[in-house]
């Protein structure tokens, strides 16, 4: 990855009559970046990549694609290159012309051969330029629209939800064969997805839409310690959202009193800002510690009922009920050597400390 | 579980009150005797041999491929452009423009037939075949843009994106992917459009002039009572490549709906 710009957008905004798909996107895509764009359905993330592909024009702002403003540039003549969804493999062309697509009539015919040929290798379909479009299983169909793509030796590769239509094995095996292939080439890739763990996995930087604005641009680690409010907080992973009394504050220090877990000094979340007394605080499931006996050296304990268990395989979760919590708490344990194993019903304690907990303010910043 | 007997009965009483009568057809046109009634004399191909003999009937079976031909490519490359429309885009009026085009199918072809006469005189095109190809397209297109209309259903938009998007310009990819895509959609609609035109009466009797399309000659012999066995040979030829025509063109069809389907 270099510090150089590759992508810039400018204010963008995309308005369908009076329904705003997306507005005030600002963004900075490096070179050689694998950047997600990550959302719920519906929340804009295909429509600023389609604006950045040129198959939609924005109603305000600037699209830059390596410094050039791309108004008026229609997608055919923009250094970019997708990989469709449904993939978009053309049914009445075998597995070479698919991928020789883009280059006929632009190369001399010996160089568009080896050109295929080089990137079939690439994707691991070596020798399979006859094959018609029809045999191809749904991840070798896949494998062809970035092998189609990436010959053409884009800027940009732009991803519209690329692994939602495989299954769980396979899209984990592709997530990091994608991120291999991304870090051999050097090349910037934007993907489109709605699955948190496929953008953890495979970024370098994510983000985050909601209701057509981009709400967080960061690394995935920053994402999940530091969200900038609740909703993001929620849609990465899991987090349990209490409300807390503000006591008081240094300059990056908060103490609080988070109801049943009484009295705990937490970080300041440079991410948000508190103004008032009422704030919110997230933990996540795993932060806490569950023991059937009051657990030592944690500043805050609590005493509750497992009101639900849910047997995961790698980890286990419960849902806790205490006293004073509206809602029941989740914890999640690994499941190692069955250190732990409660019941519905069994009494237990939870342990919490400081660091574990993450300060939601009031308000974004 | 116990079959609804009368129901299959009031089925096949359905079938054969159609088709019974289409039946007749082939079957007088094998009788030796010239009187088209029951019982049959005997059997005979020689109103069939007899067909080729007569020029203006193969002068008038040229005229008829000659127009439904034109017909068909015309139709159907109109139909092309209006169905990749109506699939593809949303605009205003666009129920309106699809209804329009369907109109031909429910308005009386005499009504047709007539007022486009008085037009093309007012124009000053006298009755030709040409007249005959601009009424059988304008029938034919309600055909060629519903068929055309289902095989674009059936294609996937981002497929001409993908085109796009690999650096293929909008009429180099409506060639190199459009075409392809669509291509049993066009065949199945040159079909049935070339059998519409073909097998047309009212519009060609009244805009082909001294031009007669085979439907127009053979009404011109039904008059005299000793032609009729070799009218029914005629028909019989025609009834015949008219549903192999649209037996294959459904196959075609079938296949443009089925080769998205995977």
């Amino acid at each position: 990855m270099t510090d150089r710009n590759i992508i810039e957008l400018r204010g963008v905004e995309k308005r369908y009559g009076t329904f705003l798909a997306a507005s005030g996107i600002n963004l900075d895509l490096k070179e050689g970046e694998f950047f997600s764009l990550l959302g719920p359905s519906g929340c804009g993330k295909t429509t600023v990549l389609r604006m950045i592909a040129g198959f939609q024009e924005p109603t305000e702002g600037t699209v830059l694609i390596d410094g050039q403003d791309m108004e008026g540039v229609p997608a055919n003549n923009r250094p970019t290159n997708m990989v469709f969804q449904s993939y978009a493999i053309f049914p009445h062309l075998n597995v070479g012309n698919n991928v020789a697509y883009g280059l006929r009539g632009k190369a001399p015919k010996a160089e568009i051969e080896q050109r295929v040929a080089e990137a079939l290798e690439m994707v691991e379909l070596g020798g399979l330029q006859d094959r018609g479009a029809s045999e191809l299983s749904g991840g070798q169909r896949q494998r062809v629209a970035l092998a189609r793509a990436l010959i053409m030796r884009p800027k940009v590769l732009l991803l519209d939800e690329p692994l939602s239509a495989l299954d769980k094995k396979l899209r984990e095996q592709m997530q990091f064969e994608m991120r291999n292939l991304q870090q051999s080439l050097g090349i910037t890739f934007v993907m489109v997805t709605h699955d948190q763990y496929e953008a953890m996995t495979m970024s370098d930087r994510i983000g985050v839409m909601f209701n057509g604005r981009l709400k967080q641009v960061d690394t995935p680690t920053t994402l999940y310690a530091r969200p900038c409010d609740q909703q993001v907080a929620s849609f990465i992973g899991e987090m349990n959202i209490l409300p807390a009394q503000l006591l008081g504050e240094t300059d990056n220090m908060l103490s609080i009193d988070a109801a049943a877990f009484g009295r705990i000094e937490i970080e300041r979340n440079p991410n948000v800002a508190t103004s008032s007394k009422d704030m919110n605080i997230g933990i996540r499931p795993e932060q806490l510690e569950i023991a059937a006996e009051k657990p030592e050296d944690y500043p805050s304990t609590v005493q509750g009922t497992v009101s639900n268990v849910a047997f995961y395989g790698e980890n286990i979760h419960y849902h806790i009920q205490v006293e004073g919590a509206e809602k029941p708490i989740s914890v999640s344990v690994p499941n190692y050597f069955h250190t732990v194993d409660f019941k519905r019903g069994d009494a237990v304690w939870l342990g919490l400390q400081g660091a574990s907990v993450i300060d939601l303010g009031t308000d974004t910043k | 579980m116990k079959r609804p007997s009368t129901l299959t009965a009031y089925a096949f009483l359905y079938l054969v009150f159609l088709y019974l009568p289409v039946l007749f057809l082939p079957l007088f046109s094998f009788n030796s005797g010239t009187i088209v009634a029951f019982p049959i004399k005997g059997w005979t191909l020689d109103w069939y041999r007899k067909l080729g003999e007569q020029d203006t009937l193969i002068q008038a079976l040229w005229n008829s491929l000659g127009v439904g031909t034109v017909v068909a490519l015309l139709s159907t490359a109109i139909g092309l452009f209006a169905a990749r429309a109506f699939v593809r885009y949303r605009f205003r009026g666009q129920r309106a423009a699809e209804g329009l085009v369907m109109l031909p199918l429910v308005i009386p072809g005499i009504i047709v037939a007539s007022s486009m006469l008085v037009l093309f005189l007012f124009l000053g095109l006298k009755p030709s075949l040409l007249t005959v190809v601009l009424g059988h397209t304008f029938l034919a297109l309600p055909f060629s843009v519903s068929i055309l209309k289902s095989a674009f259903d059936d294609f996937d938009a981002s497929l001409e994106e993908a085109s796009y998007d690999l650096g293929v310009g909008v009429f180099e990819t409506f060639r190199r992917v459009t075409l392809p895509v669509v291509s049993p959609g066009i065949i199945a609609s040159m079909l049935v459009t070339f059998t519409v035109s073909f097998d047309e009466f009212v519009l060609a009797f009244f805009l082909s002039g001294n031009q007669p399309t085979l439907p127009v000659y053979i009404w011109s012999q039904i008059r005299f009572p000793a032609k009729l066995p070799n009218v029914l040979a005629l028909g019989s030829i025609l009834l015949l490549t008219s549903v192999l025509l649209l037996v294959l063109a459904e196959y075609f069809r079938r296949r443009s709906s089925a080769s998205e389907v995977r």
